[in-house]
């Protein structure tokens, strides 16, 4: 990333409320043109970050620069970013227009082109000709687009999203998410988006930064958080995943092998993780159950991880099912296959064998 | 880079502009302040002010008038050895405690009734009985100084219909502790109602129902359930009902004849008929010391909140 | 079944709250209706009906002198108490600072402090830096005790009116006036307006510090007060007595049913914003 770049360049920011370390030293670097999320349960410090950003809470420590100018002590009316609040916060005795228009009205332009404006901002979010309504005769999809609408008629230098599709329903949240990324895309704007949805995401981000306690935990594209977490944290709030205690019994040129029994072993790469681990040396290790092939009978392949095992219990999920089964370290994992003919063919008590990739296997830290 | 959290990210690659972090905290102060000024400075001109110089005056560090006495105890002295003046004390104790206590047994059903049992209505109904409260006071204890008085409307009513002689009338109904009592509670009972309705309103009704399906009675639920639960409320209206007819006057004065002087009466007479103002403050100042005792005491009830609703 | 009251107790309570409701209104009902009874004495036996007591309280200067006394303390009470109001309500709703519970504090303690204490004190107070009494220290004192009730009624509709909104105005580039102006003043006009409405009646019915700190022009409650000593006046009084209970119920009956529709308005409007209806 070169200094031009960047939109937002958040250095060592810290922030208390009272004994609380909402925001406990975070960094980061947003891109112009980016989609990154802070991901993470409520109370990790990721709606604190953002409304530092936003100008709403001021950083006890730390900086925090827009297009490369300090902003601290900038009160939030005169910072470049506008923001997308959870629940739209739409002025309720304004219709449509006034509440898009608002922004633009406080720059003076002039009422024409504030109209052309609108009406262009209401084609990009899917609302022409909604003007004259108020916000409580739209439903909350619309008001999502009008909030959004709202804040980017400022063109800012960034919009920040606050779980803008929390109040939504499930199949509508799924229509917006890709409603949110084509606007982003179209209109190139770096977005800031805040959410404990690791699904939301997963999908849609450029990169995530997972958080935990006022602390990032974990940065990096939607692939690397949810294949390899860096951490615990990360790896059980990105998904269901099984975590393995895994003694080094051999180093295999990349591999770092567990062997269970004759035929069972765990294989880990020495890589990612960057962890010195030695024979004899304990790791956590976790793999993600979708990840994990089931197989009745033998596998074809020899490389990777193998464990045997026996089917405890068999739960349909519709598209998925999910597999519990007891394994020969003593630990159930916990493996999702498709639902079809040969899923369905696997019933309670069945013997099986589990087997995974070698890279589909993160480390997740050293246990000693 | 999976692990990467730039965390670490070396310093010396940003450009540093050390704010210093009081400059972070001032605007917001300024705004509070800018906020809290006027009216904190109008309360303590016009509010706390006064009452300490009350105090003052009361033991001489201020005097005002040619006969004021210049740094004495004397009138404190003298009241507290008065049997007379804390006499009229307790006297006004006795009258806000009956006063409060009446009220709220009077609102408390009605309470029950619209917080529970009236349904959708209950809002309309509660306003049935507030606007009364809302309209002026002076004129209600009018009203029953009218229908009293034993030439007043009910008690002409009586001759008219001979339940009464031409010569005869009811001593108790008028000028007496009967009707200080009555005029007051009259007063007051809408506004007791309010905490109470409050209280009893935020209660889950689940609660009750759970009470009733272990197989408790109605009685027993409101006994250990309903009462218990909705004390906070009933505390609130009584405080609020007990602390300004401490210091009542008008209303014993219009209809107590002379059972209605009271301590607030001793106060006012130093003030205007006696010119005896020092002694005055002193009283005005242990009326507030006993206020500011009551609060002590029962503060925690006083979700002033409920009130305002 | 009804686990709060059985049948009887129903009809028991019902009947309570009728009691009640005619206890509260016999008195004003028959304040109004003797107003037009054709005798010198509020009393029995009905002598036929007149305006007569009306008519004759609108000549009546000492009446109408103390009544615009009264409208003028009121009115200065009412516009500086909800001015006052507003800026302390929007602190202690919308800041964080220290010593919140101490401000909040004082800013209601006004309303348990005995009115003849305050009375003395604002009469000491005005003795000792040498003010005159006039129509303006009384309102200085009303205002006192009128802040707390505007504070109660504001507080609570700031609450409601998300923080969120005022943050979006921030955002979109609105300095704090232009948001108070365009966003929060529209949407507490109706408690605003019920705040002010309450001070001004507060401070109308006020008699125990108007009595104290009133100089040569004295309020209504004060005058009639006097008045009631001598029964000769008690018809004409009474028919002010009616027409002020009348005029201040219809007003406060309307500003509480403003009230009601402008919250519920702003309630739905709020919580349609929470709520998903899935029609997009």
């Amino acid at each position: 990333m070169t200094e031009t770049g960047v939109a937002i360049s958040i250095d060592r920011v810290r922030k208390s409320f009272g004994d609380v370390h909402a925001v406990d030293g975070i960094s980061l670097d947003i891109a112009e043109g980016e989609f990154i999320t802070l991901l993470g349960p409520s109370g990790c410090g990721k709606t604190t970050t953002m409304r530092m950003i936003a100008g709403f809470e001021e950083p006890d420590d730390g900086t925090i620069l827009l297009r490369g100018t300090d902003v601290v002590g900038v009160p939030p009316n005169k910072r470049e970013v506008n923001m997308c609040f959870q629940q739209y916060a739409l002025f309720p005795h304004m219709d449509v227009e006034k509440n898009i228009e608002y922004g633009l009205k406080l720059k003076k332009v002039p009422k024409g082109d504030r109209q052309k404006i609108v009406g262009e901002m209401l084609e990009i979010v899917g609302l022409a000709g909604m003007q004259a309504r108020k916000p409580n005769q739209l439903s909350g999809g619309q008001q999502q687009r009008v909030a959004l609408a709202r804040a980017l008629v400022n063109q800012p230098a960034a919009l920040l999203l606050d779980e803008p599709l929390g109040a939504l329903d499930v199949k509508l949240r799924k229509a917006m998410q890709l409603e949110l990324k084509r606007i982003q895309h179209e209109l190139n704007t770096t977005f800031v988006y805040v959410t404990h949805d690791q699904d939301e995401a997963l999908s849609m981000s450029d990169r995530i930064a997972v958080m935990n306690q006022g602390v990032i935990e974990q940065l990096g594209a939607p692939r690397e958080v949810y294949e390899q977490p860096a951490t615990p944290f990360v790896a059980d709030f990105v998904g269901v995943l099984n975590a393995m205690d895994v003694r080094v019994d051999e180093v295999a040129g990349e591999d770092l092998v567990m062997k269970v029994s004759d035929r069972d072993r765990i294989v880990v790469p020495v890589g990612p993780a960057g962890i010195d681990a030695g024979i004899g040396s304990s790791l956590l290790v976790a793999v993600r159950p979708e990840r994990v092939e089931l197989i009745v009978g033998e596998p074809t392949t020899n490389s990777g991880s193998r464990l045997s095992g026996t089917v405890r219990q068999v739960v349909y999920l519709g598209t998925l099912t999910q597999f519990y089964v007891d394994t020969a370290i003593g630990k159930r994992l916990i493996v999702h296959r498709l639902s079809d003919d040969r899923s369905s063919a696997v019933s309670e008590g069945d013997e099986v064998v589990l087997t995974w990739a070698r890279d589909d296997a993160a480390v997740l830290s050293g246990v000693s | 880079m999976a692990t990467d959290t730039t965390t670490d990210a070396p310093p010396e690659a940003r450009v540093d502009i050390e704010a210093p972090p009081r400059r972070r905290k001032r605007g917001s102060w300024r705004a509070t302040s800018g906020l809290l000024a006027t009216p904190m400075i109008w309360l303590i001109v016009f509010f706390v002010a006064p009452v300490v110089m009350v105090g003052l005056y009361s033991v001489g560090a201020l005097t005002l008038l040619r006969l004021d006495d210049y740094l004495s105890l004397e009138h404190w002295q003298f009241f507290l050895a008065s049997d007379t003046y804390l006499g009229l004390f307790w006297k006004s104790v006795r009258m806000s405690l009956g006063v409060s206590i009446t009220a709220v047994l009077l609102a408390y059903p009605v309470a029950y009734l619209l917080a529970l049992i009236a349904g959708t209505r209950k809002y309309t109904l509660l306003l049935v009985i507030i606007v009364p409260f809302l309209t002026s006071y002076l004129l209600r204890v009018l009203a029953w100084r009218v229908i009293l008085n034993p030439q007043g409307v009910f008690q002409s009513f009586l001759r008219s219909i001979d339940v009464l002689g031409p010569e005869q009338q009811l001593d108790w109904m008028y000028n007496s502790t009967f009707a200080i009592y009555l005029v007051l509670s009259y007063v007051w009972v809408p506004f007791v109602a309010l905490p109470i309705f409050v209280s009893l309103e935020s209660l889950d009704h689940h609660m009750l129902e759970a009470s009733s399906d272990l197989g408790a009675s109605r009685l027993r639920t409101f006994w250990t359930v309903t009462l218990p639960l909705s004390l906070p409320g009933v505390a609130a209206g009584f405080i609020f009902v007990f602390i300004p007819t401490i210091g009542e006057y008008v209303t014993p004065q219009l209809v107590g004849g002379p059972d209605g002087f009271m301590f607030g009466s001793a106060i006012t007479s130093a003030f205007t008929a006696g010119l005896d103002w020092q002694f005055g403050s002193a009283m005005a100042m242990f009326l507030i010391f006993a206020v500011a005792v009551l609060l002590a005491v029962f503060g925690r009830f006083l979700n002033v909140r409920s009130v305002a609703e | 079944m009804n686990v709060a009251v059985s049948n009887n107790g129903r009809r028991w309570l019902w009947g309570t709250f009728w009691l009640l409701v005619v206890f509260l209104y016999a008195p004003l009902a028959i304040l109004l209706i003797f107003s037009f009874n054709d005798r010198e004495f509020v009393s029995f036996p009905w002598e036929g009906f007149t305006l007569r007591w009306y008519r004759t309280f609108l000549d009546n200067p000492a009446i109408l002198s103390s009544l615009r006394t009264s409208l003028e303390v009121a009115s200065i009470t009412a516009v500086a108490t909800t001015v006052l109001a507003i800026p302390a309500s929007i602190a202690l709703v919308r800041r964080r600072f220290v010593g919140k519970g101490l401000v909040s504090g004082m800013m209601l303690a006004p309303l348990v402090i005995p009115l003849v204490v305050l009375g003395i004190a604002l009469l000491i107070l005005f003795n000792a830096i040498g003010i005159p009494f006039s129509p303006i220290t009384i309102s200085i004192g009303h205002i006192v005790i009128a802040l707390p009730f505007a504070i109660l009624t504001l507080a609570p509709r700031l609450e409601r009116i998300p923080a969120a909104l005022e943050e979006a105005s921030r955002d979109l580039g609105a300095g704090w006036l232009t948001t108070f102006r365009q966003i929060t003043f529209p949407l507490m006009a109706p408690a605003i307006f019920s705040a002010f409405l309450l001070s001004f009646v507060i401070s109308f019915d006020e008699i125990v510090i108007a009595s104290f700190i009133a100089g040569k022009e004295v309020t209504f409650p004060v005058y009639l007060y006097s008045q009631l000593r001598l029964p000769r006046q008690l018809p004409q009084v009474i028919a002010v007595a009616v027409v002020i209970l009348l005029v201040s119920a219809v007003v406060v009956i309307t500003a509480e049913l403003l009230r009601r529709v402008t919250d519920r308005r702003l309630e739905a409007a709020t919580t349609a914003q929470e709520e998903e209806v899935a029609t997009a």
